[in-house]
């Protein structure tokens, strides 16, 4: 089993870069009121951005360390390095990006990606985005596509409007550490009526070691407007650890729909601690396509806020432990308005000692009356050295709520296998096929380049996890 | 935590001041805190009890005071952010001075049976309440089979080292449980009942609690071992000792406690069914531990019913030690007015082949709140297990709140089966339609929709007598909260409405 899973550590460097990049701005490690002021002053940002970083901050020091979910001990916030500048500026074009920046990107496939047919690049390196283009048909129509700090210059006053409004400073420690000493991420906007025809991606990457990623990303999408955002992440392996603690805000406006995909594949040293939350206002519909297989300890929870009649929440949401890993991961769907529906879709692989842990919470509050809701969670467990666990919070306060609940856990039947194998499918192929197949529930919601590129890396690994 | 370090400190004081009744002066409706337990384990008490128990029963009593000081009310960190004991006030709460375990002869109760129980009626009947021994016959056959069914006085009295063995057995209350250790130090009741290896009881055994007395404390513990093999049936009853005083507006309403464990040791191939029906008045608090340790190829069977009480907090730990043992548990809840229902469930499977099978319903009017929490665990040993655990709620009221947390923890994924499921949900309006299109008034038919829901407990208990009485109880808290509902609509506050069970179409749109 060691040797085997060793083989697929070794096929992860494949895709794990470390570039000696030469940073021209970075602050001390270690987090103090200084800190804070000093990146804000990198930035050259407005008085109430700063003002808000330093209520996220004296936030951040009251604030207990959360004691549930995973083992947090090891995080030790005096030895991040809180922010690094690769750049001295946000680029337009291609051709101005630095060289060695722009090998890690090719490595990744991103201007290949881009002639095919993406709406936008934002590549986030370390902590700020580098480059970005947006395609000039997405800018006539108006839509914006940027690094959040470019959008703090462009943009003030949505950004000001909208900012912490969603995930507020003081929501938790992993949120006020974030607003604290947030860089990069991205700033969607899409206005009134606009249809984005293509997902918008962006890369986001960790490079140089312990460096922390505070990335912020805003999206706001106005009535009747329609977007598709896709992250995914991969990273270099270090052997201390990490932290990645980002922030995700949604506003989905009345009418409006809005998707947001993940894959998450940071290596195994990474603490990723997140907190991503939707509002959907009247009849608008939000998507979270969530799915973690990297990382040392993942804690996540998409929310979604329904705060407008007939709104829709639907929410997947991914996760494959391997050795050392611990996922916990979930969901949550807030229901404060009438006639709004929610789906919580969850699938959970663990093998070779690993956790995988679902989290969620159904809320149905005082006034929603007519909600539907489903929550539905299936966990494989490959052997018996590995955990599963299942925690869901269902808190119905009406009394025409509809809900259902079902949770399963289990490992591959032996009959499956056997028919498979039948059919002249090696024992090792059928059990991928089987992984496959219970995860497809996830993989049918990506485009089909993701889709395949996420069947690979569920492959790589499980594999040999049979012998 | 700094407070509850610093109690136990407190506590090896010597004896000059009194230990009791010291919580802070409160003037005026002061904030509670959720945890907040005001009860006060009057130590002083207990040592004088302990003046004529044997030293070992002190000393467990003891260590037990110090769990009790050390513990928060909720250990689990799934289930802290559920506790709520604000509607609470057991300030003034005390255990009686002096408890007779001996019934006075001669025995006279509900059942009038003096010597042996004809044929018919249970196999043995014990009714304690705060302060006595109201009843206790044992059936001819009963006796003749060595069934014993004692209090723990006249255990500890006839028979100590079998005593010790069943009260010091620490795995039979949760060793991280507050109020479980607060039974442990002071209890002042006790029921054993032992069925020898082999035995097989025909008819039910009946223990009745009757508790309820303004501002007294009655603290309980009932051990059951069964012998290898053994069969028996259990009907446990928690009726009030009389109806409650009435109280002038403005005056202090005082409450009672209930504590009470229930200790179940199942010998291996060992075969019992417990049926219990709280009863309790409006006005007590009941503390409830059940803990089993079923062993090989036993067999376990709850059905519960909880319908009084103000706040019902409740722990049930089935611990599937033996290969191929099963439990099923079957647990409703009918809730009105400010009643709050919080009922937790662990069911651990340790050996092979184990089958756990677990139903919590709740149906909720008025303000009722039920939080319904099951943790099912697959420990690495428990290879072959089929677990099910299923939450279902019906709320009837608008201000009614159903918290459902069914909760998986697996180590051993070879299994059967290890799943949960739960859901909330109206009245069903299609069944509600196939009722009233068969000439079935809308209110008589929602009564056979929540009745019929509630039925799967109802149908589970063993003593017809009992059966009849659980059935009447649902119909009338049926009656009375849709009396309720019915007022509350005439006075027409549309955003209070009651709204399910009220046909009428007064209600005004929302």
């Amino acid at each position: 089993m060691t040797t085997t899973r060793d083989l697929v550590s070794d096929r992860r460097d494949e895709y794990a870069f470390h570039d000696d990049i030469v940073y021209l701005a970075e602050t001390k490690r270690g987090l103090t009121r200084d800190t804070v002021r000093e990146i804000s002053g990198f930035k050259n940002e407005p008085e109430w951005m700063l003002e808000f970083r330093l209520r996220a901050y004296d936030h951040f020091l009251k604030r207990a360390m959360p004691n549930w979910g995973g083992d947090l001990t090891k995080i030790d916030f005096d030895k991040i390095v809180y922010y690094r500048k690769p750049s001295e500026r946000e680029e337009k074009s291609w051709d101005d990006v630095p060289d060695k920046i722009k090998q890690t990107f090719e490595r990744l496939g991103i201007p290949e990606a881009e002639r095919k047919f993406l709406a936008g690049v934002g590549a986030q390196y370390d902590s700020e985005v580098v480059y970005h283009s947006v395609r000039e048909e997405l800018t006539k129509i108006g839509v914006v596509f940027m690094g959040t700090d470019q959008a703090l210059i462009e943009y003030p006053e949505i950004v000001r409007k909208y900012l912490g409004t969603v995930v507020p400073p003081e929501d938790n420690k992993f949120a006020a550490l974030n607003s604290a000493v947030w860089s990069g991420g991205s700033f969607v906007y899409v206005p009134k009526g606009v249809e984005v025809p293509l997902p918008l991606q962006a890369y986001f990457r960790i490079n140089g070691e312990n460096t922390g990623q505070f990335e912020r990303t805003l999206i706001v999408v106005e009535e009747g407007a329609k977007v598709h955002y896709i992250e995914g992440c991969t990273a270099p392996i270090y052997a201390t650890d990490s932290l990645h603690a980002a922030v995700v805000e949604v506003v989905a406006l009345p009418g409006s729909q809005v998707r947001y995909t993940t894959i998450q594949n940071w290596s195994n040293d990474v603490y990723n601690l997140v907190t991503k939350r939707a509002h959907a206002y009247e009849n608008s519909r939000v998507e979270w396509i969530d799915a973690n297989t990297g990382s040392r300890l993942t804690m996540k929870y998409p929310a979604i806020y329904l705060r407008g009649e007939n709104a829709t929440a639907d929410i997947i949401s991914v996760a494959v432990a391997g050795r050392g890993q611990h996922q916990d991961t979930g969901a949550k769907a807030v229901h404060l308005a009438k006639n709004t529906k929610s789906r919580i879709v969850s699938k959970s692989v663990s093998k070779d000692g690993g956790r995988a842990t679902y989290r969620g919470q159904l809320k149905v509050s005082p006034g929603a009356t007519n909600v539907v809701a489903s929550v539905r969670c299936d966990a494989l467990m490959l052997d018996d050295q590995s955990r599963s666990d299942t925690y869901p919070y269902i808190d119905i306060q009406e009394d025409d709520t509809t809900m259902t609940h079902e949770a399963t856990v289990g490992k591959i039947s032996a009959d499956q296998i056997f028919y498979l194998m039948s059919r002249g499918l090696t024992e090792n192929e059928a059990q991928n096929l089987v992984i496959q197949g219970f995860l497809e529930v996830f993989t049918k919601e990506l485009p089909m380049e993701y889709a395949i590129e996420f069947n690979r890396l569920v492959k790589l690994e499980m594999e040999g996890s049979l012998g | 935590m700094t407070e509850a370090t610093t109690e136990p400190s407190a506590a090896k004081a010597p004896t000059a001041t009194p230990r009791t009744a010291t919580p802070p002066a409160t003037s005026g409706p002061a904030k509670r805190k959720r945890a907040d337990l005001t009860f006060v384990l009057d130590r002083d008490l207990v040592d004088r009890w302990s003046a004529t128990e044997p030293d070992w029963l002190t000393a467990d009593r003891r260590a037990a005071a110090e769990r009790f000081d050390a513990l928060p009310i909720e250990t689990n960190r799934l289930y802290t952010p559920y506790v709520d004991l604000r509607t609470t006030d057991l300030t003034e709460t005390r255990a009686w001075e002096a408890t007779a375990t001996e019934p006075a002869p001669p025995t006279r109760g509900a059942t009038g049976a003096g010597g042996g129980a004809p044929d018919g009626d249970p196999a043995a009947v014990i009714e304690l309440r705060e302060d006595r021994v109201a009843v206790l016959t044992l059936g001819a056959a009963t006796v003749a089979a060595g069934v014993t069914v004692e209090t723990l006085g006249a255990l500890i009295a006839r028979d100590a080292r079998t005593a010790q063995r069943l009260l010091t057995n620490h795995a039979s209350i949760p060793d991280d449980d507050r109020l479980a250790q607060l039974t442990r130090a002071g209890w002042n009741q006790g029921i054993a009942i032992r069925v020898p290896a082999g035995v097989r009881l025909d008819r039910p055994i009946v223990v009745r609690w009757l508790s309820g007395n303004p501002d007294r404390a009655l603290l309980t513990r009932t051990i059951v071992e069964l012998g290898a093999g053994a069969t028996a049936t259990l009907v446990e009853e928690l009726r009030p000792s009389g109806p409650d005083i009435a109280c002038a507006a403005g005056e202090r309403v005082p409450q009672s406690l209930f504590t009470g464990s229930m200790e179940l040791h199942l010998g291996s191939g060992a075969d019992l069914a417990v049926a219990s029906l709280q009863e309790l008045g409006e006005r007590a608090v009941v503390f409830q531990h059940r803990m089993a340790s079923i062993g090989d190829g036993a067999n376990l069977r709850w059905a519960m019913a909880q319908l009084g009480g103000k706040l019902v907090r409740s722990r049930i730990d089935n611990r599937l030690e033996g290969d191929r043992s099963t439990v099923e548990q079957v647990e409703i809840v009918f809730a009105a007015e400010d009643q709050l229902f919080d009922l937790t469930s662990y069911t651990r499977h340790i050996g092979r082949d184990t089958t756990g099978s677990l139903l919590s319903k709740g149906v909720l009017f008025d303000k009722a709140r039920s939080y319904m929490k099951g943790l099912i665990s697959i420990e690495k040993t428990a290879i072959g297990t089929d677990s099910f655990l299923g939450e279902f709620g019906m709320n009837l009221s608008r201000a009614a709140r159903a918290v459902a947390i069914p909760s998986l923890e697996i180590d051993q994924p070879d299994c059967r089966r290890a799943m949960h499921s739960s859901s909330v949900g109206p009245i069903d309006e299609t069944q509600l339609f196939y009722l009233e299109s068969r000439g079935i008034p809308p209110d008589e038919a929602r009564k056979f929709i929540v009745l019929g829901f509630l039925e799967p407990v109802v149908a589970r208990v063993p003593l017809e007598e009992s059966q009849d009485r659980l059935r009447q109880l649902l119909e009338d808290k049926w009656a009375a909260g849709l009396a309720r509902a019915v007022a509350s609509t005439a006075t027409s506050v549309a955003s209070t409405a009651v709204t399910a069970p009220v046909s009428v179409g007064s209600a005004p749109a929302a």
